[in-house]
């Protein structure tokens, strides 16, 4: 418990910075959007744009006029910014202790290691909860001015929801790293170039029909903004491979660090 | 300039330079063997947005890429490419000197009996001749990937030389502005959420405004000052903005130098 509220108090500096930067990104994005509310004849040439275009800009089935097709597009910022930080809050948390050269000071208290590698991961993921929160929060606060519908809120609900699931996919991704990585400073690169591989790899996917099957490939795909927005609901293919890669994840995490030898 | 350090820093960046440089190859390979797919879809389009006034196209940036060429097309992967080379050269920048007081071996380094412009210098040229490498390597591969994928489409070489030519300046733009940062915060334990900071707040800036027009806020990152659409129907850069990046970098590295004379360093206590 005390370890869990020490990682907590650390990590609250870059909770609030990456929570800033957020509200900046959707008060910048709303304020665009104001330009574009009410001027229809603008969109005519969205529907002459060929699909390939539109898909990897995942602009597709979104009316750019209204908020709800706003938010779509946005959903892709949200969920890489969410990947980034869950992936880089849970990799810092673990590997921070072997750059730092606490390591061997944390490892001896009496406690298992598993034990520890919990209280981390839970102070990360109490941090991935508080910034979809914050996130939600900015949302509705931004789109209050413009007398949304319920639809919008809906639609927010299932994005943040979305955004969260990434989230835990990329925490555990992190933790699975910086469990199993030998060099503690390299961990926060190699997520951070596995994110924007897998970010490209849902570009691919959307750009031609034969590359579909990439889509199975990674999460930004699984959930795809305008599909949940068309059915409102999630693909069952999504939940399930969300639930397998976050507990195959975790279970190499704990697996490999109860057994690593230490960098010092 | 000292050589020992040299060769130090450069053969510490080998295996860094080799990811990169694989990675970013692996992308436009992929990217590019799309293409000729790609461009006989694009080709029907491009006579229906014929159609449309100016300043409809303009709104989506399509006057300017056009996807059907084999340059257009190239263009529009090459954004990815910059958002890569941007957060590579950030990443050099901001670990360039603080790597050592992180890992402790500043005072060792620092008690050479060496000035600290000295060893400022030589550590910066290592990490700008590893970003060269990476910059050729960059290159070559974009001339292979073209020269293989491209069929029967001509290209303007000008355009992708201009393209390659933004790549480098991106670099050193990063690069420099990295490396003020890193001296001017006390002490800088992970490099990471800085050059994604640095490096994706820029990219996503200039990607809004992309979608949705024009606000004079994008003209902070430099995704827009070299944005491959522009340069490539103009076919040249816009000099007011490069004259300005060219003095950020210099002012960034001489401030650099300015504040590693000066600062203190933190030591093993």
């Amino acid at each position: 418990m005390r370890m869990y509220f020490r990682e907590l108090k650390a990590g609250i500096k870059s909770l609030l910075i990456w929570t800033v930067v957020i509200a900046l990104l959707i008060i910048l994005a709303v304020n665009k959007f104001a330009a574009f509310e009410g001027n229809p004849e603008s969109l005519a040439i969205l529907d002459t744009m060929p699909p390939q275009l539109l898909e990897a800009l995942s602009m597709r089935a979104f009316n750019l006029t209204t908020l709800e097709g706003f938010f779509g597009v946005m959903f892709i910022y949200f969920a890489l910014m969410g990947a980034m930080a869950a992936a880089l809050w849970s990799s810092e948390a673990i590997a921070k202790e072997e750059r730092d050269r606490t390591v061997e000071f944390t490892l001896v208290l009496p406690v298992p290691r598993r034990q520890i590698v919990t209280a981390k991961l839970l102070a990360a993921l109490t941090n991935c909860a508080l910034f979809v929160l914050f996130t939600w929060l900015i949302s509705v606060i931004t789109v209050r001015g413009d007398a949304p519908e319920k639809s919008l809120f809906d639609f927010l609900r299932l994005e943040m929801l979305a955004m969260f699931l990434i989230e835990l996919v990329f925490l555990s991704l992190g933790a699975l790293l910086a469990c199993a990585s030998k060099t503690p400073r390299r961990v926060g690169s190699m997520a951070i170039g596995l994110i924007l591989g897998l970010y490209f790899i849902s570009i691919f996917a959307g750009m031609h029909v034969k590359l579909t099957w990439l889509k199975y490939l990674t999460p930004f795909s699984w959930f795809n903004a305008s599909e949940f927005f068309s059915s409102g609901r999630f693909e069952p293919y999504a939940l399930v491979l969300t639930v397998i890669t976050v507990v195959l994840f975790l279970f190499a995490a704990y697996f490999t660090y109860d057994r690593r030898d230490l960098y010092i | 300039m000292n050589k020992a350090i040299y060769r130090y820093e450069l053969r510490q960046r080998w295996s860094s330079v080799g990811i990169w440089a694989g990675s970013l190859a692996g992308l436009l390979l992929l990217f590019m063997a799309l293409f000729p797919s790609f461009s006989a879809d694009m080709a029907a389009m491009n006579q229906v947005l014929d159609n449309f006034p100016p300043e409809f196209k303009a709104a989506f940036g399509l006057n300017s890429l056009n996807l059907a060429t084999l340059e257009g097309y190239f263009g529009f992967c090459f954004v990815f490419c910059q958002l890569c080379l941007a957060i590579q050269a950030a990443n050099y920048g901001l670990s360039l000197v603080s790597v050592e007081e992180d890992d402790l071996t500043a005072d060792f380094l620092l008690t050479r009996p060496l000035s600290r412009p000295t060893i400022l210098t030589s550590k910066l040229v290592a990490a700008l001749s590893s970003l060269l490498v990476t910059q050729i390597l960059f290159w070559a591969v974009s001339l292979a990937s073209i020269a293989m994928f491209k069929g029967d489409a001509q290209y303007e070489p000008r355009a992708v030389m201009l393209l390659f030519g933004s790549g480098v300046i991106f670099h050193l733009i990063f690069f420099s502005l990295g490396l003020l940062i890193s001296l001017l915060v006390r002490r800088m334990h992970s490099v990471t959420p800085w050059s994604l900071g640095l490096a994706f707040g820029a990219y996503v800036i200039s990607a809004f405004s992309g979608i949705l027009g024009d606000v004079k806020l994008e003209y902070l990152s430099p995704f827009k000052h070299f944005d491959p659409g522009k340069i490539i129907s103009e076919m040249q850069y816009d000099t007011t903005l490069v004259v300005v990046d060219a003095a950020l970098v210099i002012i960034a590295i001489a401030a650099s130098y300015w504040l590693y004379q000066r600062r203190d360093i933190a030591s093993p206590s």
